[in-house]
């Protein structure tokens, strides 16, 4: 009898003690590290206060980074779902002996450390790379092109890696569609567009937004690919807390730009949850 | 050229399709008058299904051509060919509600608004749904969802209804009401109207003409009632109701089995030696043992309201008897018993064993 009323509890201990210690101690302790001060002879200076975010709201480079880290991955994501959504609704269309090897292939970048991934960016895009050498051996005016240590590099590299976590989401939601509505909608006169456009893309919206969101989250979190094709002076807020952590070892400040992203992320997940997501599975019954 | 007689309407001739080395369909070739309704019945697999995708414009056919009104569909995508399709899903458009399901096909025709309104209102009028309109499919019975589909189909003005399984995902009571409705709105409008299933009972009920199809091939096609009158073989007869099989030894005008005489019809007459013989399980009459007929015993009856099932062991193996319920029980198992027909009832099997 009263087993099974701790039941629940017990079952669950292990998994919330894991996140507990693993997760919300840490993230903890950053936290109130983020409110001490620091001084460069003396290290970190016991004491409560918000000194370290009122240097940062005035700080032009941090906000300078911030807006960065957040324009960098609005287009990710945006260049994600253009390239994923498609890309997911024609590998559901093909043969089923295609299907899984498009899949594998997709998923392919997941499978390479991010280190590598991003080197071999480096080796195509350097001011002597694959891409610029072939460019001049073909003559294009301005040749070689600036690519390295830009924004460009570093969306390129980061929606390499995201495509794939896109087409997942929307593959997931596609698996769940019934296969006769896309016939449907062309049996009532649609094209193949618009059959996708007002029929399949409402219905596969959960996974869409889903996708979006994750890109989204790991873009604007994401330090190797913006730290290594960005490089030293391109900063997010990622590589800025790397660099208050480990350069110039001013834990507290670097802790509070970690609280800061943090929030930051959290506040737009929850309002495209919020607003996004809830309308558009409301629609559909779900939410 | 392109003016087809009515009952030319629609003309599949000699039409194949294989996938690779599979051939799903072998040379089908059927005729379908205007406003006629024809059923496309057989077990899974039987290429009735991708006949209806070949029609629709989903598949195209390996070999032989679809001429509707006169016209080659070859080349024609699904979307421009304006023929309605009831799908076995019903596949309604979860995001919209039942009202912008049947406008959907209008929109696409960019028929102007106050029109288009006018037809979604008579389509949903047509299938009793009137006060559903602003409903989600998802918040609607199998039924309604089921009418909906048929309105949304029929609201375009199709020239052509295709029904893939309309009514294999209803309970067997809706079903029975659902046929009487989808006949009813069927002869109203008057559309030509080819229906895929694997229900001989929803066929029979429902089609001017069944084409009963197996491994790809159509093996008859006939009105309801004279395809299982006389079934052309032994698939059709037991692929169409029930059957018995009577294997019996023929001399001439008359015949034996287990020590049984009995006569034959005319058209049997002239057949000798051993003749494998089908008949009705409601052609067959129970009597009392002793009486003349072919001795037996029964094994079980099962009782299903309007009539009792019977099953009778005899020397010729096991024959299905249904009895009208007229109040009193047939038989009981383990009694001994006679069974009895009239000559006209029994039909030659083709393939013998």
């Amino acid at each position: 009898m009263s087993a099974s009323r701790f039941a629940p509890a017990a079952l669950s201990a292990p998994a919330v003690l894991a996140l507990g210690v693993a997760l919300l101690l840490p993230l903890g302790g950053i936290a109130l590290l983020s409110f001490q001060g620091f001084d460069f002879d003396k290290g970190i200076i016991p004491r409560w206060d918000l000194a370290n975010y009122a240097s940062l709201a005035t700080d032009s480079l941090f906000l300078e980074a911030l807006a960065r880290t957040f324009r960098i991955a609005v287009i990710v994501t945006v260049i994600c779902l253009a390239i994923g959504v498609p890309e997911a609704w024609i590998i559901h269309r093909m043969a089923p002996r295609w299907r899984g090897l498009m899949l594998l292939v997709v998923v392919g970048p997941l499978l390479v450390s991010v280190v590598v991934r991003t080197f071999g960016w480096m080796v195509l895009l350097g001011g002597n790379g694959l891409i610029n050498q072939g460019l001049r051996a073909l003559g294009v005016p301005g040749a070689p092109f600036r690519m390295m240590f830009t924004e460009f590099a570093i969306i390129l590299g980061l929606v390499h890696v995201m495509v794939p976590l896109v087409v997942l989401a929307v593959w997931a939601s596609l698996g769940r569609l019934d296969p006769a509505l896309a016939r449907a909608a062309e049996s009532l006169g649609a094209g193949r567009l618009t059959a996708f456009r007002r029929v399949v893309l409402p219905n596969i919206m959960p996974g869409i937004l889903a996708g979006a969101l994750m890109v989204f989250c790991l873009s604007a979190s994401a330090f190797a690919t913006p730290a290594m094709l960005g490089g030293r002076r391109l900063k997010v807020v990622s590589s800025m807390t790397y660099t208050e952590f480990l350069n110039t070892l001013n834990w507290p400040l670097g802790a509070a730009i970690a609280v800061l992203l943090l929030l930051a992320i959290l506040a737009v997940t929850l309002l495209w949850t919020r607003l996004v997501e809830r309308r558009a599975l409301r629609r559909l019954g779900v939410g | 050229m392109a003016t087809a007689s009515t009952s030319d309407f629609l003309v599949l001739d000699g039409v194949a399709k294989s996938y690779g080395p599979v051939q799903a369909v072998h040379d089908v070739s059927v005729r379908v008058a205007q406003g006629e309704f024809l059923g496309l019945l057989g077990p899974s697999g039987c290429g009735k299904t991708t006949t209806l995708q070949m029609i629709a414009g989903f598949e195209a056919p390996s070999a032989g051509q679809i001429l509707l009104e006169g016209r080659a569909l070859a080349g024609i995508p699904a979307s421009k060919r304006n023929i309605g399709l009831v799908f076995q899903s019903y596949a309604l458009f979860p995001h919209m509600t039942v009202a912008e399901n049947v406008a959907f096909g209008l929109e696409m025709r960019r028929v102007p608004k106050p029109e288009r309104q006018a037809r979604v209102a008579r389509a949903l009028d047509l299938v009793h749904l009137t006060h559903l309109a602003d409903r989600f499919p998802r918040q609607m019975s199998g039924g309604q969802q089921q009418r909906v589909a048929l309105a949304r189909a029929l609201v375009i003005e199709p020239r052509l209804l295709l029904l893939d399984e309309p009514l294999s995902n209803l309970d067997a009571k809706l079903r029975e009401e659902m046929q009487v409705e989808l006949r009813e709105v069927q002869r109203r409008v008057g559309v030509t109207t080819i229906l895929v299933t694997h229900d001989q009972q929803e066929a029979m009920a429902l089609c001017d003409r069944v084409a009963v199809m197996q491994g790809g091939r159509i093996v008859q096609i006939d009105a309801p009632w004279r395809a299982y009158d006389a079934p052309a073989d032994p698939f059709v007869a037991d692929f169409l109701g029930r059957s018995n099989r009577l294997l019996a030894k023929l001399d001439g005008g008359a015949a034996e089995a287990a020590g049984h005489r009995f006569p034959l019809p005319a058209p049997l007459a002239a057949l000798r030696g051993e003749v494998a013989l089908a008949i009705r399980p409601e052609r067959l009459r129970i009597l009392p043992a002793g009486q003349p007929g072919l001795p037996g015993m029964v094994h079980s009856r099962v009782f299903l309201g309007g009539f009792w099932l019977v099953r009778v062991e005899t020397p010729c193996g096991d024959m299905l008897v249904t009895v009208q319920n007229t109040g009193t029980p047939p038989a009981e198992e383990g009694a001994a018993v006679a069974l009895d027909w009239d000559a006209h009832s029994l039909r030659r099997l083709e393939a013998v064993a």
